[in-house]
């Protein structure tokens, strides 16, 4: 295989020469010219004389001399959108007899590429329509299905030329549905649109969908019950048969099974694609009812960006532009004054200022009135403080004072901690009864040893009821428990302190301190 | 003995719509998140009330939604450059013409954009918007690809930002500057639709000089009875008490001076009734002063360095008799560094800071109304002889404060 590497513009290697026109100066012309085959392509007309293409262009852009229409042709023949053969007509003129002279056709590649681009220009202008007439068009093609399908013989003409019918009818409504899913979307996000021409869409919008939907639901139905009601017993495959016979029939003798059997797998997957339309089978929504969502979710997105124009509008003129306005404005401005005044102006976020007066002046005034007529200077002054005047300040400022070292008192409380630790600890250990004792035998208590005994007492005696003779209580922070018991023998016990004698009834007890690892009992 | 409810409630409501009043005039732009959003809720509860009472005495129209409530203010007076648009995060050096440009650019594509909004797509339509022609015909371009546009760019989304009108999703403005990152953006259309305040929309009006723009903008419609102009007038006024620190009578038309003569008690009482604010009449004009010392961007007196040489140079220009040139302020300055340079900032005493501390001190009486400059000098107005430092105050261990109240001489 050889690589081309063609220097040659004109021979375009890459097949796509018929589009050649679409990016060389003097597009438009090209295309109007290629605009004029087609037309008298519809009118049957297959060659054209350049004086009859020249005749035939749009008066307001057709070149002045017919020579540039014969330049555009030939170019168009080089790029092979036309073919020119040479003109055999008779002429009237020595010169023209001399001139070579050709007629035009379009070839197969221009009218290729015609159709491509008029597909473009479609898919482009076009907004995508929802089509109502569509659904009413294929109930009745339907129903003219379901009354050839009674017969035992269908009409294979009839049968054909109304399944195509329904074909190219439900064909339309597909790809309609599928640009206006897609132009919905264009729509939705808009950016720059015109308010005017987005409200003027917008109710067009909303009366198209109000219909569409209306006839989508009622219609929809319908059209699911005639499609199952044709499948019903595989009549339909019957109709299928028919069809796909009658247009095989055209195909060469040796192909005709074969092309039968093509045929009918078209129709087949056609009647499918149809089925899915319009009914939900399998687990999998049909196209109509996804289109119903969409159509309806269309609404509240236009809502939204109804909002979103209102919110826009909520001052009044284009606010965008005014803030470019003043953009430019504070570019002009002459100097910074001038900006912050405009800023003032335009913005209004400034804050009041207002000069301070203290409560003994007012009091003052309130007094004594000032005439109106006194001039600042003659009235009472607001007085400062002097404080203020001398140094700027309030507070009464001195040296600073130095970062204090706290490593001292922090030790120190450190200290203190341990040293209270250790007298509790020692204080439980001198409380710690070995076994049962009697507060008498319990002597002389030290200060922290007293307190403690003290608290646990008192819990135990929290617990007292009437009547009862035993109790046993835990310390509040649950380290140590005292079990106590009433005697009756009307003794009374002392207990020696620093502070004095502590003396009450005798009781047995025993304290035990839960936090000691050996269980006591 | 308690006071009636009905007492006590009314009392609570008129505290209430003064607190909103008080909250719109400083913020005209509440939001019901963020900062504000206890101001908002008594905004929008007061809202026909208020918006009553800025319509009939201001012409300043209200709106409020569930989201925002906006208070579009239209100035008393056009000329005042006091108010310039700030950085939010800092409040630092006002917006340079680079700035503003930039920031209206940006509104114009949030404007035409979706709900969500990344700051380098931002920055794409902010450069195609920039290549208008008339915008490139006054010299001003960007391409937003140095680091610098990329600061100023996100200067202006800082203040978008402040004001609500975006909100960040996710990313960082310090990526994007350093030119290693994104920032995304949801776009509040409430506030953005509510930013501008102006009566007509700027790309309505035809004018060419600023002068003439800014009068059309906020142009009212033809005042041709007497009513009307009257009640022109009272806006105009009852704007200029409401915002501004001194209304001097010789900044006043004839007209106006006729009709704030006539109505002062009464223009006066309104506003006294909303806001709080007390009026300081005297021969040469009217302050609306605050009591709450609250209902303002600018202190004077005011603590800090900047503050104290404000306070002192405000001293030495009272003393002064006609306009001092700013060169005798910057040494006014070195002088008083000298006595009061210790309290100062560090940076404030160096050397040649003289004329930067001059400028803020002058720029900020000028705003307050209490001097006035020209190119190269500043003259006390009449209000600034309103202050006078008081007698000294010695406390003694033992003994209560003796406030003696005398005059002293500035």
């Amino acid at each position: 295989m050889t690589v081309t590497t063609s220097a040659d513009p004109a021979s375009e290697p890459d097949g796509f020469g018929p589009f050649a026109h679409l990016t060389v100066p003097n597009t438009p012309l090209y295309r109007q010219v290629m605009q004029v085959f087609l037309v008298a392509k519809e009118r049957f007309a297959v060659h054209l004389r350049p004086e009859e293409v020249h005749a035939a262009l749009p008066a307001d852009t057709r070149p002045a001399e017919p020579e540039a229409v014969v330049a555009a042709l030939d170019r168009l023949v080089v790029w092979g959108n036309l073919r020119a053969d040479p003109d055999n007509a008779r002429v009237t003129a020595v010169e023209d007899f001399y001139r070579k002279r050709f007629i035009y056709q379009l070839t197969r590649e221009g009218e290729a590429a015609e159709a491509a681009l008029s597909a473009y220009d479609e898919a482009l202008g076009r907004r995508g329509a929802l089509q109502a007439v569509a659904l009413h068009d294929i109930v009745t093609q339907l129903r003219a299905l379901l009354v050839l399908a009674v017969e035992d013989e269908p009409d294979p003409a009839k049968t054909h030329l109304t399944l195509d019918a329904l074909a190219s009818r439900f064909a339309a409504l597909a790809d309609n549905a599928r640009a206006f899913m897609g132009s919905l979307q264009r729509t939705m996000d808009l950016h720059d649109v015109e308010d005017e021409v987005f409200l003027a869409y917008k109710d067009r919008l909303i009366q198209y969908l109000e219909r569409f939907i209306q006839d989508l639901i009622t219609l929809g139905g319908r059209i699911a019950r005639l499609i199952l009601e044709l499948e019903e017993g595989g009549r339909v495959d019957l109709l299928l048969k028919a069809a796909a016979r009658r247009e095989a029939a055209d195909a060469s003798p040796e192909e005709t099974a074969d092309a039968e059997r093509e045929v009918y797998e078209r129709w087949a997957a056609r009647w499918q694609g149809l089925g899915v339309w319009f009914i939900s089978r399998d687990g999998r929504e049909s196209q109509a009812r996804l289109l119903r969502g969409r159509a309806l979710g269309a609404i509240p997105q236009l809502l939204a960006v109804v909002r979103a124009l209102n919110e826009r509008r909520a001052g009044r003129s284009d606010r965008s532009a005014d803030f470019r306005t003043l953009a430019r404005w504070f570019a002009e401005a002459p100097d910074d004054d001038a900006r912050h005044r405009l800023w003032r102006t335009a913005f209004g976020l400034y804050p009041a200022r207002h000069l301070t007066v203290d409560a003994g002046t007012l009091a003052a005034r309130a007094a004594k009135a000032v005439p109106a007529a006194t001039p600042w200077s003659g009235a009472e002054p607001l007085r400062i403080s002097p404080q203020l005047r001398r140094t700027g300040s309030y507070e009464r400022r001195g040296k600073p004072r130095k970062v204090e070292d706290r490593e001292a008192r922090r030790r120190a409380l450190v200290e203190a901690a341990a040293k209270q630790a250790a007298e509790t600890a020692a204080a439980r250990v001198r409380l710690v009864t070995d076994g049962v004792t009697r507060l008498s035998d319990l002597g002389e208590l030290d200060p922290a040893s007293f307190g403690l005994f003290l608290q646990l007492l008192g819990d135990a005696l929290a617990t007292w009821r009437p009547g009862m003779r035993h109790t046993v209580a835990t310390s509040n922070d649950g380290s140590m428990e005292i079990r106590l018991t009433a005697l009756a023998d009307g003794t009374t016990a002392q207990v020696r302190t620093l502070d004095g004698v502590f003396s009450g009834p005798d009781h047995r007890i025993e304290i035990v301190d839960l936090t000691d690892g050996a269980p006591d009992r | 003995m308690t006071a009636p409810l009905a007492e006590v409630l009314d009392g609570q409501h008129a505290a209430d719509l003064r607190k909103a009043a008080r909250a719109l005039l400083k913020h005209p732009l509440l939001l019901a998140r963020g900062r504000y959003a206890d101001e908002f809720r008594l905004a929008r509860r007061h809202a026909p009330e208020l918006r009553e009472w800025f319509d009939r005495n201001t012409g300043w129209s209200l709106q409020v939604d569930a989201e925002t409530a906006r208070l579009r203010k239209i100035p008393g007076v056009l000329t005042d450059p006091t108010h310039p648009a700030r950085e939010a995060s800092r409040r630092t050096a006002p917006f340079t013409r680079r700035r503003y440009v930039l920031l209206c650019l940006a509104l114009a594509a949030l404007e035409r954009g979706e709900a969500q909004v990344a700051l380098g797509r931002l920055a794409d339509q902010i450069v195609l918007d920039a290549a208008d022609p008339r915008l490139t015909a006054t010299g001003i371009e960007f391409a937003l690809d140095r680091r610098d546009e990329r600061l100023d760019l996100a200067a202006v989304v800082r203040l978008l930002l402040d004001l609500g009108v975006l909100r960040r999703v996710a990313g960082e403005e310090e990526a994007y500057v350093a030119g290693a990152g994104d920032v995304l953006y949801d776009v509040e259309r409430r506030v953005l639709a509510g930013l501008l305040a102006s009566r007509r929309g700027p790309s309505t009006v035809h004018a060419e000089t600023l002068d003439d723009r800014l009068a059309e903008l906020v142009a009212e419609t033809a005042l041709d009875s007497d009513e009307l102009r009257f009640r022109a007038m009272r806006h105009s006024l009852t704007r200029r008490l409401l915002d501004d620190p001194v209304v001097y009578y010789d900044d006043l038309t004839d007209a106006e001076l006729g009709y704030l003569t006539r109505q002062r008690g009464f223009l006066t009482a309104r506003i006294n009734e909303l806001t709080g604010l007390i009026a300081e009449v005297r021969a040469e004009g009217i302050a609306m002063v605050d009591p709450d010392d609250d209902l303002t961007d600018l202190r004077m007196p005011e603590q800090g360095t900047h503050g104290h040489v404000t306070l002192l140079l405000a001293e030495h220009l009272a003393g002064a008799h006609g306009p001092v040139t700013l060169d005798e302020l910057a040494l006014r300055v070195r002088e008083l560094a000298s006595q009061h340079g210790g309290f100062w900032s560090k940076s404030a005493r160096e050397p040649g800071m003289e004329t930067e501390l001059v400028e803020q001190a002058v720029a900020r009486l000028t705003a307050l109304g209490l001097v006035s400059r020209a190119p190269h000098a500043v003259a006390a107005r009449p209000a600034l002889a309103r202050y006078a430092v008081g007698e000294t105050v010695i406390r003694e261990p033992g003994s209560a404060p003796v406030p003696p109240q005398r005059k002293a001489t500035s």
